[in-house]
């Protein structure tokens, strides 16, 4: 039986790694948790324990006469759903047999994230902003000052976030950026609508992830973690509305109350 | 409330669920599957708003479900979980001007002084972000609470 105990620990750490790599990348706590045991389970260990923290996540593995446990710092790396998929297709896999306890760290590790490519994620978040800005009724100037506004902003949501800065500071600064941009409509008179044209070009702000995240995980019985990214939403929101606030006021206009 | 209504509601939510699908980096091949549910989700909450009259927070509940229950299928073929593609669908109906004039009323009754009309406005906002946020966490988890009790969807 000592010859098990390399296999365990293996075994612990793909899990720890599979559960962890859907953790950075915006995962509910049930999916990282049924990851981690599946992964675990299907490779032969005869119990598998997840415990979920805010910044952590701890994996124990267990065969029939020795139990190993392992931490893993979570650091977040953004939202990247095609990594979601990939991981849990390894998962999949094993599960059907068709990868070892080798090739599934192989695979793991070669998952090169996706990302498209920066300009069309502008282009892209400024259409959809517009689109948010006509479900509101504003006009067509208004939809058009929405769109410069917050393709603007989100290009530099992107230039701060590949600075590290942190998401705080850079929600603050977008927001002002994109608020401040809508505000010349007010200014200027551009329109029927410009003031719901300040309202639309923030919403590539709201925290929709986190939010969705933090009331899934607290339905489904993980409190804490539900806690943790309720009031990270909250702190996004309020750093946003920061950022809204002092535009408002260097451009003396008051579009929202 | 007109077909046509109808058909630009569904065309205008597409169009977010899929940009913000791009920003989450979800794989080309299944943005479609955004745009789909972002049409169906915030198309079925119009119209069960506009023609039946139902509050704003059930209708989300509703139509978070219907698109959860839709994903599924999708997710099955995708052999992927369904969140990968619902919450971005669920993005054009998350009550974002309400949950930033919630905390731009509290921001002002800092700034301006306390006022009733600030107040209201705050709890108001407040309650509508909540119980919105709750319709959609809670819709996107119904086949999970309801059917898939004890086993997996993927």
């Amino acid at each position: 039986m000592r010859s098990e105990a390399p296999r365990l620990r293996e075994i612990n750490r793909l899990c720890l790694q599979a559960g962890l790599q859907l953790m950075q990348h915006g995962a509910e706590s049930a999916l990282v948790e049924s990851v981690a045991r599946r992964v675990g389970l299907a490779l032969g260990a005869t119990r598998i324990d997840v415990a979920i923290m805010a910044n952590a996540l701890t994996v124990s593995a267990s065969s029939v006469d020795d139990t190993i446990t392992r931490v893993g710092r979570n650091e977040d790396q953004g939202i990247n759903m095609h990594i979601l998929i990939e991981t849990q297709r390894v998962m999949l896999d094993l599960e059907a047999g068709t990868l070892n306890l080798e090739s599934a760290f192989a695979r793991l590790n070669a998952i090169v994230p996706f990302r498209y490519p920066r300009w069309m994620v502008v282009v892209a978040i400024g259409l959809s902003c517009a689109s948010f800005a006509r479900l509101t009724h504003a006009d067509w100037t208004g939809c058009a000052l929405t769109f410069v506004a917050s393709a603007l902003a989100m290009a530099l949501r992107q230039v701060l976030g590949r600075l590290h800065f942190s998401p705080l500071v850079n929600f603050f600064v977008s927001a002002f950026v994109a608020t401040s941009i809508a505000a010349q409509g007010l200014i200027y008179h551009w329109g029927e609508t410009p003031k719901v044209a300040m309202a639309a070009s923030c919403l590539l702000l709201v925290p929709g992830v986190p939010l969705i995240n933090s009331v899934s995980d607290m339905v489904k019985g993980y409190i804490n973690t539900g806690i943790s990214r309720g009031t990270l939403a909250a702190l996004l929101a309020l750093s946003t509305c920061g950022g809204i606030v002092l535009a408002m006021t260097v451009w003396k206009v008051w579009a929202w109350i | 409330m007109s077909i046509i209504d109808l058909a630009q509601d569904m065309l205008l939510a597409a169009i977010p669920a899929v940009g913000f699908g791009m920003l989450f980096n979800v794989p080309p091949q299944v943005l479609v599957y955004c745009a789909i549910g972002g049409a169906l989700g915030h198309g079925s909450r119009f119209a069960l708003v506009q023609a039946l009259g139902m509050p704003l927070e059930w209708a989300t509940l509703l139509a978070a479900g219907l698109v959860s229950f839709v994903g599924i299928y999708a997710a099955q073929r995708l052999r992927a979980h369904p969140k990968v593609f619902t919450v971005a669908s669920m993005i054009p109906m998350v009550p974002g001007i309400a949950a930033y004039t919630t905390v731009l009323a509290i921001v002002q009754m800092n700034q301006r002084g306390f006022s009733d009309e600030l107040l209201k406005t705050a709890v108001q906002s407040g309650l509508r972000t909540f119980f919105v946020v709750g319709a959609l966490a809670v819709g996107l988890a119904a086949p999970g609470l309801l059917f898939y009790r004890r086993r997996p969807i993927v």
